[in-house]
């Protein structure tokens, strides 16, 4: 599909479904044929709510899905191999080293135990096979990267001893540190105070544009990714509904659920006021076994959003949507 | 400096916590009914030289007189007499001691041995029969009377397969017993070169030993598995997965912090042991501290059974304050 | 609120708490259930502690012999038909006095640990709502939990021979001594449970809220400590089983002839060495079984009360204890 066709792909889901099967219960499907593609050096951004299933994803691609969950149907290609068919030990090779994630809640993340430069060392050692000065020197390198003052002396401390922020700065320099084709960050910014959220993506885009390394970034503030992401795309209940480049994204999405995510957080009191109306809930018989997911919300919803579910169609070049009357705009 | 500063406060609170043992203690065996006189001296003696027994042993005096004097005689290091034996308290608890003291450490030795590992094998491997061998065998060894164990060992092994010389005290009748340097028979002989006496105590250690040490497996495998399963469970480790690290640095990981609970179990079980191995004792007829202590409180002999109680609490505490300085060396955290 | 009104108020209160006692009974029986089915292995416990209840209480239906009568012809008799699991030294059978000796066992272990329960939970919860307090009621707690250590420290098994010398020896002193030995045990337990839940948000807006003292500790603290002391209240048991018969073991607990697994144990004690295991391993096995069924039962209230494990129970198949 346009953009990314002619670019090699690093990393590529199809029809990626996700199921979760609890034991005496109904199975959650928490991911829908998602498909997503990321190329050499892009950083794509996943947006969504709480629930959509953005760290199934993330955990998906990892091949950590926690139990009763599984992948149902559908390949996960990275670099051309079906990591969903890869047995654990070659799994395991690539984690940390070729695909690497960047975690929320990083002092809780960290090993107590160790000190900070010990456990990136451990990493450099595993993966890379370096001796110990070379990894102590890796570390070291990747600490002054990621812009952590006085590294040597922060090298000997204890995740205890770390400020969030300085916290996140070594889990990052620990998702890098290997030089990985793929970093996911997983809403790893979120909890930070805003200013230092600012610094460290800058930090990151900086690093992977440096490497060429490509970015999956999950949030749920479409905001922060505007500055950030090369592409977009929006979560929802486990479906891509919109992937669009950022700049055409943010100029006016097509999406009614992107329309209302931007909406809440914007300056435009008229725009909230259109987007963020109180939809009257459906009766459960007005829902068709296969309707749109978002109908029950949606501001735009006719009488064809309840019986047939939509497909993700291509707008514009580059440009995709999951509805059937997108939003129109006059291009301004 | 620090160090030092929460050596010394430690110490300071020692002391408190030793007079208030002894005060219980004291209490306690002041509540049991019978007068050590009349049971010394025999029921044909007559009242006279019963009046002037207990003047002498200050019994007449009110009992905080009576506290305060024993007190004072316990700064001194006077433990008092044991009637039964005529000997000095001290100078029974100095070989006695060291005979449970010598049990009760090679007990927990094997105990930790089947324990730990075990312990950590079943956490790894939960889905496996491991897992389930483990559950199980942490709930039949807390069931297990020890002293039933004890027996059913000895008609094993002693009665039926004649594997093992006869199952009484601590090494052979016919065997002289090592020179007293720590008062452990074992380490005695292998330092004096008394190769009789090493084979003689190894022998009769091995029933004894093996009885607690199955035993006292048990709890220390349920607390190696669930420390090590909520260790393994735990954010950090879910996150070294995540960086790819190979499963077993995860797992040594994982058991350094787990090793702060595990070695609480160890220490308190520990410290139970002395008191607690009474039972095992008197099946071997081990001659053992805590066998001493219950002759005492059974035959109404009061020396031993304090004595017994303030040596079983130093015990106990010096192990938790060692204890502690390992929580200090293991976890970063504390030092704070 | 005028009369009228107030009244109506507490009536539905009341009929809305009785219903959702109700709701919680039934949810909490079919999880049961569910869990049982799922779990069989732990339905053993139950069925342990049941048996030995039902022998021990139909004992004199169904006892071949009398268990106090010694027939001394028939002394150290292996196991055969007319004596099931043998005679000991006196000519006593030993399987009558197996079935009989429960009855002692468990009325000593399940009274004395329930008054321990009882007594050391009271004091717990108190002095854990009432210890960071000011003022003499702190000062106490702080009084109380000393005692607590300087009583754990002392070693058990002669304190609770101290303390049966004290009574006297008698069924009644064992009872006291078990609860004794118990009660610290559950004083901690319950201290620190009411520590934990105090400090939740929850019951600190109640407390600002002018909710009374003892309202928030029957409506809050209470419900979500039982469970922790219903776990260690089985285990308990089977623990003061094991130490009721180490006391007679060694004299200090129930007097012979009266039937009781550890003095039965004792008797056999001499016989062993010369080769007449069964009256001692016999008594001591259902002493073990019996105490596996109580530690069983404990670590299922443990399993059952987990909210965590709650969820995982409805997670694949077959379940597992713990899982992310």
């Amino acid at each position: 599909m346009a953009m990314s066709s002619s670019a090699t792909l690093v990393l590529e889901t199809r029809d990626l479904t996700v199921s979760y099967r609890p034991y005496g219960l109904p199975p959650v499907q928490a991911l829908r044929k998602v498909n997503v593609k990321i190329a050499l050096g892009e950083i794509l951004g996943l947006v969504g709510e709480s629930g959509a299933g953005k760290t199934t994803l993330a955990k998906a691609i990892m091949g950590v899905i926690p139990q009763p969950g599984a992948v149902e149907f559908g390949q996960i290609l990275f670099n051309g191999t079906d990591l969903v068919r890869q047995p654990e030990h070659k799994l395991n090779q690539l984690r940390g080293r070729a695909i690497s994630i960047i975690v929320a809640n990083p002092r809780g993340e960290l090993n107590p135990l160790l000190s900070i430069g010990e456990q990136l060392t451990n990493l450099a050692r595993f993966h890379l096979q370096a001796s110990v000065r070379q990894a102590r020197q890796l570390a070291l390198d990747m600490l002054r990267a990621v812009k952590i003052p006085d590294p040597a002396r922060r090298f000997r401390a204890y995740p205890h001893e770390l400020s969030g922020g300085m916290a996140q700065r070594v889990v990052i320099a620990a998702g890098l540190i290997c030089a990985p084709q793929l970093v996911i960050s997983d809403d790893a910014t979120s909890g930070l105070d805003v200013t230092v959220q600012v610094q460290i993506l800058d930090l990151l885009k900086k690093l992977a544009r440096e490497r060429q390394t490509s970015m999956l970034y999950i949030t749920r503030d479409a905001g922060v990714a505007a500055n950030f992401c090369d592409r977009i795309a929006i979560l929802y209940k486990g479906e891509i509904v919109e992937e669009a480049p950022t700049a055409a994204f943010f100029a006016g999405p097509a999406h009614p659920y992107s329309n209302l995510l931007l909406a809440a957080f914007s300056h435009h009191s008229a725009l909230r006021k259109r987007w963020s109306r109180e939809v009257e809930p459906l009766a459960k018989d007005e829902i068709g076994g296969s309707a749109c997911l978002f109908a029950d919300r949606c501001l735009l919803r006719q009488g064809r959003c309840f019986h047939e579910h939509p497909q993700l169609r291509e707008l514009a070049p580059g440009r995709f949507v999951r509805c059937h009357f997108p939003v129109e705009r006059p291009s301004s | 400096m620090v160090i030092l500063r929460y050596i010394g406060s430690r110490l300071l609170f020692l002391v408190p916590q030793i007079v208030g043992i002894v005060l219980v203690g004291f209490i306690l065996i002041k509540a049991v009914p019978g007068d050590p006189a009349t049971l010394m001296l025999g029921p044909m003696a007559s009242t006279d030289s019963i009046a002037r027994l207990r003047t002498d042993l200050g019994l007449d005096q009110p009992l905080p007189v009576q506290f305060l004097i024993y007190l004072q005689k316990l700064a001194h290091g006077d433990f008092g007499t044991s009637w039964q034996t005529t000997q000095p308290v001290l100078s029974d608890l100095r070989t006695r001691f060291p005979a449970t003291l010598e049990l009760v450490t090679y007990g927990m030795l094997l105990a930790l041995l089947i324990g730990i590992p075990l312990g950590v094998l079943s956490a790894v491997r939960k889905r496996g029969a491991i897992g389930k061998i483990g559950g199980m065998y942490g709930l039949v060894a807390g069931a297990l009377p020890d002293f039933w164990l004890a027996l059913v060992l000895v008609f094993v092994f002693y009665s039926e397969l004649h594997w093992l010389a006869s199952p009484i005290g601590r090494i052979d009748i016919s065997v002289i017993p090592p020179d007293t340097i720590t008062g452990f028979y074992t380490i005695d002989s292998l330092l004096t070169g008394n190769w009789d006496a090493l084979g003689s105590s190894v022998q009769h250690l091995l029933l004894p030993v093996i009885t607690l040490g199955l035993i006292n497996a048990g709890p220390i495998l349920k607390m190696t598995q669930s420390t090590m399963d909520r260790m393994l469970q735990a954010d950090f480790s879910q996150y070294e997965r995540l960086c790819g690290l190979p499963p077993q640095l995860i797992m040594r990981h994982a058991f350094r912090n787990a090793l702060p609970s595990i070695i609480t179990i160890v220490s308190v079980l520990y410290g139970f042991l002395i008191g607690g191995a009474v039972l095992v004792e008197i099946v071997f007829s081990w001659g053992g501290a805590g066998q001493y202590a219950v002759q005492g409180v059974l035959n109404s002999d009061f020396n031993p059974v304090l004595g017994f109680v303030i040596f079983s609490a130093l015990f106990s505490l010096v192990v938790y304050f060692l204890v502690d300085l390992a929580y200090l060396a293991i976890d970063p955290r504390i030092r704070h | 609120m005028p009369l009228p009104l107030q009244n109506r108020f507490n009536a539905e209160l009341k009929s809305a708490v009785w219903s959702l006692i109700l709701e919680r009974t039934g949810y909490g029986l079919r999880y049961f259930v569910q869990f049982l089915r799922v779990y069989p292995g732990y339905a053993a416990g139950y069925i342990i502690v049941l048996t030995v209840a039902l022998v021990a209480a139909v004992a004199p239906l169904i006892a071949p012999y009398s268990p106090v009568n010694a027939d001394a012809s028939v002394y150290l008799q292996p196991p055969a038909l007319s004596h099931v699991l043998g005679t000991d030294s006196t000519g006593m059978d030993v399987f009558s006095r197996v079935i009989f000796a429960p009855r002692i066992d468990l009325a000593i272990a399940v009274i004395g640990t329930l008054v321990s329960s009882i007594v050391g939970s009271s004091i717990g919860a108190w002095v854990g709502y009432f210890q960071a307090t000011t003022g003499i009621r702190s000062f106490l707690s702080s009084i109380i939990m000393r005692a607590a250590d300087v009583l754990q420290a002392f070693p058990v098994f002669v304190f609770a021979i101290a303390l049966v010398a004290v009574f006297g020896q008698s069924i009644n002193s064992l009872v006291l001594a078990i609860a004794f030995v118990n009660i610290p045990i559950y004083l901690r337990l319950m201290r620190s449970q009411v520590l934990r839940i105090r400090d939740m948000r929850y019951v600190e807006a109640a407390y600002i809220l002018g909710v009374p003292d003892w309202v928030i500790i029957g409506r809050h603290i209470i419900p979500n400590s039982i469970a922790p002391a219903l776990a260690q209240l089985s285990v308990n048991i089977g623990w003061s089983i094991l130490l009721t018969a180490g006391l007679s073991f060694v004299g200090a607990g129930v007097r012979a002839p009266t039937p009781e697994w550890g003095s039965m144990i004792a008797m056999g004690f001499p016989n062993v060495m010369t080769g007449q295991w069964w009256p001692s391993v016999f008594p001591g096995l259902a002493l073990a079984i019996t105490v596996f069924g109580f530690a069983l039962i404990g670590a299922s209230i443990e399993f059952l009360a987990d909210p965590r494990r709650r969820r995982t129970l409805a997670s694949g198949k077959p379940p597992l204890p713990t899982q992310a």
